[in-house]
Formats: C-alpha cells, sequence, structure tokens
C-alpha cells in the first residue's frame, strides 16, 4: 500500500528515534512493502493507525516483528563494500603500522553479531589474500559470536546458498568455495581463521573477556536494544577495542545519543567509531 | 611547501593560460545593480532577460528539487520574486560560472564536477544556518566556486591532472596532497588567482585559497571552516567527482569542526550520524538540479 511522503517522513523518523535505524527516501518503496505486511497482520487500515499502534503500551512487540521484516534477517557475503573498502585501503594498513612499530603483529577481529557467518569470513578472505604481503608473518584471529545457537552452528559448517554468495567477486569466489549441487562449501583455509561461539551481548560478565580487538562489527543488533541496553553494550565493544581500533554498526545505523565517546570516522559512503 | 611560493606556481600557470573564461557582462551588471540600495526586481529582471542563456538557466534553478517550487514558475520575473532578490546573487552567479567553463571538455566530467560543486554549496548553507552564520547565500556562493581551481587543472593541464588522479584511486591519497607534488601548487592556490583575476570579493577568495586549510584563514576562518566541512561530507557521501576524489577523516580532529564548534558550541549534539544519512537523501535532488541545468531542451 502506498503511504505519503509525510507519513514515510513520521514513521522514518519514530523508528530513527527508537532505534537509531534510518530509512533513505530510496527505500521508501521496500519500507511500504514490508510496512504492508505488518499493517495486514495486525488489522492496521491506514499508515497512520499503524503508526498509533507502534506508540501505544504494547507497541514495543510491534516494532520488534517490524524490525524483523525491514532488516530482513538475512546476512550475506561482502556486504559491505565501502566499508570492505576503507578497512583494505587505509584502516587496516594504519593498524598494521601502528601495531608493527610495537612489534605485536597480531591482528583481532570480532563478528559481534556473526549469524550464519558471512561477515566474519568475508572479512576471513580479505586478510588470507594480505598474508604474502601486508600481513606477512601476522596471527590473525577472527571471532564470530551470536546469541542464536542454531546460526552459530550452520557458520561453523560453513556451507552457504547462492543468495548469500550473490555478491562475493569471482575471484574469491573460485578460490575459497567449492559448488556442490547449487550450495557452496567454504574452504577449510578460511574457516581456519574464524572461531564462533555463542554470546549475549547482554551478559556482562562474559563481555568483559572480549578483549583487545582491532576492529568490531555489530550490525543491525543494536536496533532491537532501548537506550539503556544499548549505552550497555556499546560501552562494552569500547572497553574491548583498542586505541586504535575501529567499530562498525550496520550501514543504516546510527549511534548518536548513545555513546558521547566514541568518534566518527568517514570513509567514501560510509563511517566507522573510534575511540 | 611554503604557500607563497605556491601562490607564485599558481600565478605562473594562470598566466600562461590563454583564453582564460571571462564571467559574462551581464552577471557583473546584475552583481552591481544588486548592491545598489534602492534596487528592485523589475530592473534585474529587465537586464537578466538581456542574455537568454543566463534566464533560461535561472528558470531551470528555480524549477529544481533544490529550491521546491510548488507549481512550475514560467517567468522570469516570478522566479526572481520566489527567489528573493538576495538568492538571485547566487544563481546569476552560479549561471555565471556554469557558462565561463561550459563545454571545455576536462579530464574532469562536467556532471560530477558540478554535482560536487552544488552539493557543497547545499550542505555549506545547511551548516551555515546551523552555526547561525550571519549570510547564507555567501555560503552556498563560496561552496559552488570553492573548487574553481580543479576545473582550471582539468581544462588546461589536463594530462598532467589525469595521471594525478589516477594515483588518487589507486592510494589513499588526498588530491590536494597529490596535486602539490605533481605541480608544486594546488587548486586551491590556482583558484584563488582565478577568483582575483574575476576581482571576486575577499571572503570568496579566501574561502577558495583555505578551504582545506581553515586555520591559515585570517578575514572569515569561520567560512572557510563550513566550505572546508561541507567538502569532506559531500566527498564521503556520494559527491565525489564520480568516485575520482578519496578522503577519510576524523571529525573530531577536523580543525574545521573545532573552529565551527567554538562559534557555536550547539554544534557539539549535531546528529552526525543523521546528517549523512540526510545529505545521501539529498544527492538525487543535486543530480536533478546538475541534469537539468545541463540539458539542452
Amino acid at each position: 500500500m502506498p503511504i505519503s511522503d509525510k507519513d514515510f517522513e513520521l514513521l522514518r523518523d519514530f523508528i530513527y528515534n527508537l532505534c537509531g535505524m534510518y530509512f533513505h527516501s530510496t527505500k521508501k518503496y521496500f519500507l511500504e512493502s514490508r510496512l504492508t505486511k505488518r499493517m495486514e497482520a495486525t488489522g492496521s487500515k491506514t499508515a497512520m493507525d499503524y503508526y498509533a499502534l507502534l506508540k501505544s503500551p504494547s507497541g514495543g512487540e510491534e516494532l520488534r516483528f517490524l524490525l524483523d521484516e525491514v532488516t530482513t534477517n538475512e546476512t550475506y557475503f561482502f556486504r559491505c563494500v565501502p566499508q570492505l573498502n576503507a578497512i583494505e585501503t587505509k584502516f587496516l594498513p594504519e593498524i598494521v603500522e601502528s601495531k608493527g612499530k610495537m612489534g605485536f603483529r597480531k591482528l583481532r577481529i570480532w563478528s559481534a553479531a556473526s549469524s550464519s557467518g558471512e561477515e566474519a569470513y568475508t572479512l576471513a578472505m580479505m586478510l588470507l589474500e594480505k598474508r604474502a604481503t601486508l600481513l606477512k608473518d601476522w596471527i590473525i584471529e577472527i571471532v564470530g559470536t551470536d546469541i542464536n545457537e542454531t546460526v552459530v552452528a550452520q557458520a561453523k559448517e560453513g556451507v552457504y546458498n547462492a543468495y548469500s554468495v550473490r555478491n562475493v567477486p569471482d575471484f574469491y569466489k573460485r578460490k575459497y568455495f567449492k559448488e556442490e549441487g547449487g550450495r557452496f562449501i567454504l574452504s577449510p583455509e578460511v574457516k581456519k581463521f574464524v572461531t564462533f561461539n555463542k554470546l549475549n551481548l547482554y551478559d556482562d560478565t562474559k563481555m568483559v573477556f572480549m578483549k583487545s580487538f582491532d576492529f568490531i562489527f555489530c550490525a543491525n543488533v543494536l536496533i532491537y536494544f532501548d537506550l539503556a541496553a544499548k549505552s550497555k553494550v556499546v560501552q562494552h565493544f569500547y572497553n574491548n577495542l583498542q586505541p586504535y581500533g575501529y567499530f562498525f554498526v550496520g550501514q543504516s545505523e546510527s549511534l548518536h545519543g548513545v555513546n558521547d565517546k566514541f568518534k566518527t570516522v568517514h570513509f567514501p559512503g560510509g563511517f566507522g567509531y573510534k575511540k | 611547501m611554503d604557500r607563497q611560493v605556491m601562490l607564485e606556481t599558481a600565478r605562473n600557470m594562470v598566466a600562461t593560460i590563454d583564453e582564460l573564461p571571462t564571467i559574462p557582462a551581464v552577471a557583473t551588471q546584475v552583481l552591481q545593480l544588486l548592491n545598489s540600495p534602492d534596487v528592485v526586481v523589475d530592473e534585474v529582471a529587465d537586464l537578466m532577460l538581456t542574455d537568454q542563456v543566463m534566464t533560461a538557466r535561472v528558470m531551470k534553478m528555480v524549477n529544481s528539487p533544490v529550491y521546491r517550487p510548488t507549481q512550475e514558475i514560467t517567468s522570469l520575473k516570478r522566479a526572481l520574486i520566489y527567489l528573493g532578490l538576495r538568492h538571485i546573487k547566487e544563481v546569476a552567479l552560479t549561471s555565471s560560472f556554469i557558462h565561463a567553463f561550459e563545454d571545455k571538455g576536462g579530464v574532469l566530467e562536467v556532471r560530477p564536477c558540478w554535482e560536487h560543486a552544488f552539493g557543497v554549496g547545499m550542505v555549506a548553507k545547511v551548516i551555515a544556518e546551523k552555526i547561525h552564520y550571519a549570510d547564507l547565500e555567501k555560503a552556498y556562493i563560496a561552496g559552488i566556486i570553492h573548487d574553481i581551481g580543479e576545473v582550471v587543472l582539468s581544462y588546461y593541464r589536463s594530462r598532467e591532472f589525469a595521471e594525478v588522479l589516477a594515483t588518487t584511486i589507486q592510494h589513499p591519497v588526498k588530491l590536494i596532497d597529490a596535486e602539490a607534488e605533481r605541480f608544486g601548487t594546488t587548486h586551491a592556490e590556482i583558484g584563488y588567482c582565478i577568483a582575483e583575476k574575476w576581482n571576486f570579493p575577499e571572503a570568496y577568495r579566501e574561502a577558495i585559497l583555505f578551504h582545506h586549510d581553515p586555520l591559515a584563514a585570517t578575514s572569515d576562518p569561520v567560512l572557510c571552516s563550513i566550505i572546508n566541512l561541507a567538502d569532506l561530507f559531500c566527498t564521503v557521501r556520494g559527491l565525489n567527482y564520480g568516485g575520482r576524489s578519496w578522503v577519510s577523516f576524523n571529525l573530531a580532529e577536523e580543525a574545521a569542526w573545532k573552529i565551527l564548534k567554538g562559534q557555536s558550541p550547539s554544534l557539539a549534539q549535531l546528529d552526525v550520524e543523521r546528517f549523512c544519512y540526510e545529505l545521501d537523501d539529498a544527492v538525487p535532488d543535486v543530480q536533478e538540479l546538475v541534469s537539468s541545468i545541463f540539458s539542452k531542451a
């Protein structure tokens, strides 16, 4: 169902203020189609009825359903290309230089909402390509964590469908995947750099042990938390990050008002956070 | 590198350019007229109508999504009333620049150049508004003209400039640093020399010269900072010469950010993330404006 520009802006602001996720105008059609699903499910006749429902005391639960719809709960390899480019051309060489000077040749990366492992493995493949050059003699440790045991098991298995690998450049696809009956099996060479564990980001006792990362990624999870929970989790990420490290959230997410210590670092097509 | 030496190099370079573009006579007259205290819209309209190209451009600009009229404006006089006298200067100057550099065919493509220019103008105006800068129009114009030196390099030093651009694509090097290495001067100094030749007011000349180094500005460091930040933000949000300009920055460490926060402390509360996302949303509007200006229809 088409929604007016005014209603779109109202819903966009509501979602942004509550979750820290921004809907670009180019995504209006997408939001419309997802909203329509939820409006039908909740019996809302107009976008404004649905908006009223979201704002009502029971709106919190509905908001989760809506977020599930709009984040599509999916992940795929090479999802955020601008981010990967910036890491490859700028942030990684920078970190390698500062750590190298200290004689500390170890790189630690954390995919904090790793789902079925695509993000963690994308980074592993990218870094593997640098083993002969920039990262020669470096130890690479990549950790993927998720609250959901099923996806953690999937990540460990490392078998994907065509949809997950649709963005993988041919070079990587040929080198690191074996295709078998429409399934793409990830090479053990990549898998050995990544470990996956179940972790609840809200579990303070476990979070304090996730130490000394150079890069932390946490996409499309903080949007589900309320402000207090968000602040707490982001503070953990802040503490777990090396002084020169980088923290990244999802492509349309924002930490504004969540943590005033992180500084934004901008690059073509995106931004990340730095201490 | 010493700035005086770079300025001298730029002056020599500009001096060797034959047929340096000039600003249309009508634009100069319009600007003079707008400076007189009792100017009326009719007079400006009559003068502008003597230049059909300028009239057509003003009509396209005023009907673009950046200005958003509720219905299409079809007469120049209505356009001028809609824009208001202050904004007429914006469009007259903008139109002149486009005219001066039209159809020259440089290394940089025309549209991405103007998309960057208009983008920086637009963002400069938004930042100026946020920090309560007194003259939003000045910020807009300074934004549009800040990279005029880039255009000169692109047209008149095309071979060497293409090489410079190639290095910035292969490595994360700022264009201005690559230029300094190749030419011994940069688009900032070259732009300044052109602005001098065109008798631009000091504030604009300074904004062109120091838009990468606002700390060096003496007459209006706030304006230079506005342009500097607008330039940085546009470059990371898709208005980057069609991907030919690479930049990465930590906002908190930028001198311009510190200068502007000093000017208007509430800027520290700016939702930078949302600012970026809204800028993404404005990119198609800027592209549409540029596309309408350059369409022959």
